[in-house]
């Protein structure tokens, strides 16, 4: 995803209801209403599509590029590549470590990741490279501690596969 | 999303209870804390489901306990408490502490008068918000070298008055003098060291906040005076945890522990529980971890609290201890705790979790510092931005919830419906004509973290002092607010 794309996700600041009611035509993911914390519904076409969502939707929760110096063009931003490999039990497993990896990681080395290049995904492992921006580049709206198991599903549905899952915000 | 379907037997004014018998699996009984008009908020959200779910756990003694700021979390409800016998196979679950371990809250007195200040209040914010690092992954400016960040993990809140970031009146006046032993530095992951570093002395982001406040209203004048505590006196409130160190001990714990579901055959109806006997040696490793992180958070908190005496010194140009900046205490609301009870008759060691709970403990304690001993625990229960905070202390009655209290207010309305439906600009002002000054770093914080989205602290306050759980001294309202 380019980093235009990503932007098309957001309102203006402080225009709120507007910036949710793109959320959801977008179709991209849906927020799930939670008293304390945030939750998503998201969908792929396949399982890698799944997964590749679900790690947009979350940066997209967290924040959103500041605006770039006027001299400044989108292909000077440098990009930060990161290896990730993860094992699990189970799918279910699988999807909550690779939320939680890209949080950690995100969060050690100051960036967002806003590209993700799943080569390999089945049930139990995953094998990608995700590339990351400094999160000073960043206006960054939410902190996401983790993603957690409560209430988690992921099912594949009629033209692909859809997940909701629940972080700690 | 609410949970109507959770019927309540009432046991009092104050107490309900969800019977065992609610959902096959539940090892004990649910006790929520609450009164009618409470009642109506906690059935909007599936916490109810939760404190049955909690009470699934092996070992779990008496009762899934919630107080009455509980609501939604994931795995345990906020404002859920439970106590596992360790004899008896009693378990542990990273859940139950959750991911900011050691969230807490410091409540600093001043001698300083609301009517002597008023005019510097704004001034006062301002140089709290451009000195005090806030924000999600802000970084500060006390320097911790690599040893140092060790060494944190073991002396918690002793580091920061080694290095002259406080006195040991601090230590004293800190939950566990500021560092609990059993602190495992070798059952941290070098991710979380990553994660954590350059953090200390950092407020964070979300519900986390420094406050100033003034004394509005007092319950209890005997403990006031004890406490040199008087109406219109300003209060500084600090509330933060363990940022990116403990989030990610959690993380790492509850991942590992998957496997013990199976291992030591448990069954809980949500992995988010996921647990391991107290006395096995995932547990141990886990215990070891979260008592880092919580030596952590109150390093964090004592690093804050001297940041924000600098400024208060900058200001007023007087030294702290002459305006009376005291620590009054420091205490955890989201922690495991090995705690000794008696249970029908027999003296045991139980593992205690407060998630979104304060630890209540009456007077004579023996955990308490001498000066503390006559009056019990002070117990700091921050409210929204825009209400109230209260100073509370333990109660002998509150050994049937195992010496635990509310934490704060309990949100009611979600972040993503604050966000639709309050208007910052309107909310400023509302909070600016009650003399409230906010500043923030993350444009969304204020509006998600608004006072509509919270219950009123009044009414949770009124029922654990109404149940005797604990007892009421003063209230504080807020003056100025700095925020993640």
């Amino acid at each position: 995803m380019s980093r235009s794309k990503v932007r098309l996700l957001h309102g203006p600041p402080f225009e709120n209801q507007k910036l949710l009611g793109a959320i959801l035509t977008d179709k991209s993911y849906e927020l799930i209403e939670h008293t304390a914390d945030v939750g998503i519904r998201v969908k792929g076409k396949d399982l890698r599509g799944l997964f590749n969502n679900a790690a947009l939707a979350m940066f997209d929760i967290i924040g959103e590029p500041a605006p770039i110096p006027s001299a400044t063009s989108v292909k000077e931003i440098p990009k930060f590549k990161v290896n990730i490999r993860q094992k699990a039990e189970n799918l279910e497993e699988l999807f909550v470590n690779w939320l939680n990896e890209l949080l950690s990681l995100s969060s050690a080395k100051g960036l967002m990741f806003v590209d993700f290049v799943i080569n390999k995904l089945d049930r139990n492992k995953l094998e990608a490279q995700v590339y990351g921006e400094k999160i000073k580049n960043y206006r960054v709206n939410t902190e996401i501690k983790a993603a957690t198991y409560h209430e988690l599903k992921v099912q594949e549905v009629s033209g692909g596969w859809q997940a909701e899952v629940i972080f700690d915000v | 999303m609410s949970d109507t379907k959770v019927h309540l037997e009432k046991i009092d004014d104050f107490r309900w209870r969800i019977p065992k018998g609610y959902k096959p699996g539940m090892k004990v009984e649910g006790i929520i804390y609450a009164d009618e008009k409470i009642l109506k908020d906690v059935h909007e959200d599936k916490a109810l489901e939760q404190v049955a779910n909690v009470a699934f756990l092996p070992g779990i003694v008496k009762y899934s306990l919630a107080m009455p700021d509980i609501h939604w979390g994931y795995g345990f409800p906020i404002g859920g408490v439970a106590a596992t016998d360790i004899e008896a196979g009693g378990v542990v679950s990273p859940g139950g502490v959750g991911f900011d371990i050691n969230c807490g809250v410091r409540l600093v007195k001043t001698d300083l008068r609301y009517e002597e200040i008023k005019d510097k209040i704004k001034e006062l914010v301002y140089a709290l918000f451009s000195d005090v690092p806030t924000g999600v992954g802000s970084k500060g400016d006390i320097r911790v070298s690599a040893k140092e960040e060790k060494e944190i993990l073991i002396k918690g809140s002793k580091w920061a008055v080694e290095k002259g970031y406080g006195t040991l009146e601090d230590l004293e006046c800190t939950e566990e003098n500021g560092a609990i032993s059993g602190a495992d530095p070798a059952a941290v992951s070098e991710r979380a060291y990553e994660r954590g570093k350059a953090q200390s002395g950092t407020l964070g982001s979300g519900n986390h906040f420094l406050e100033v406040q003034v004394i509005d209203q007092l319950y209890d004048r005997d403990i006031c005076d004890e406490l040199g505590l008087d109406m219109g006196q300003i209060m500084l409130m600090i509330h933060s945890g363990s940022r990116g160190f403990g989030y990610q001990i959690c993380d790492d714990y509850v991942r590992q522990m998957m496997p013990c579901l199976q291992k030591y055959n448990i069954h809980v109806p949500d992995r988010q529980l996921v647990s391991a006997p107290v006395n096995s040696p995932e547990a141990k490793e886990y215990l070891g971890a979260m008592r880092c992180a919580a030596n952590y958070a109150w390093n964090n908190r004592q690093c804050l609290m001297h940041l924000a005496r600098n400024v208060f010194e900058r200001i007023f140009g007087m030294g702290w201890q002459k305006m009376g900046m005291h620590l009054i205490y420091d205490v955890a609301h989201n922690i495991a705790k090995i705690e000794k009870y008696v249970v029908d008759g027999r003296e045991k060691s139980l593992c205690v979790h407060r998630k979104g709970a304060t630890r209540a403990f009456p007077p004579g304690h023996p955990a308490l510092p001498q000066k503390y001993k006559k009056i019990g625990q002070p117990v700091i229960i921050p409210g929204d931005m825009g209400r109230n905070s209260y100073l509370l202390v333990g109660t002998e009655k509150a050994a049937e919830t195992f010496y635990s209290t509310c934490h704060g207010a309990g949100r009611v309305k979600s972040r993503t419906a604050a966000t639709k439906t309050i208007r910052l600009d309107v909310l400023l002002k509302e909070l600016e004509s009650k003399g409230i000054i906010v500043k923030a770093t993350g444009r969304g914080t204020i509006v998600e973290e608004a006072p509509q989205a919270y219950k009123d602290v009044n009414d949770v306050v009124d029922v654990v002092h109404n149940a005797g759980i604990s007892k009421r001294v003063c209230r504080m309202r807020p003056l100025g607010v700095i925020k993640g």
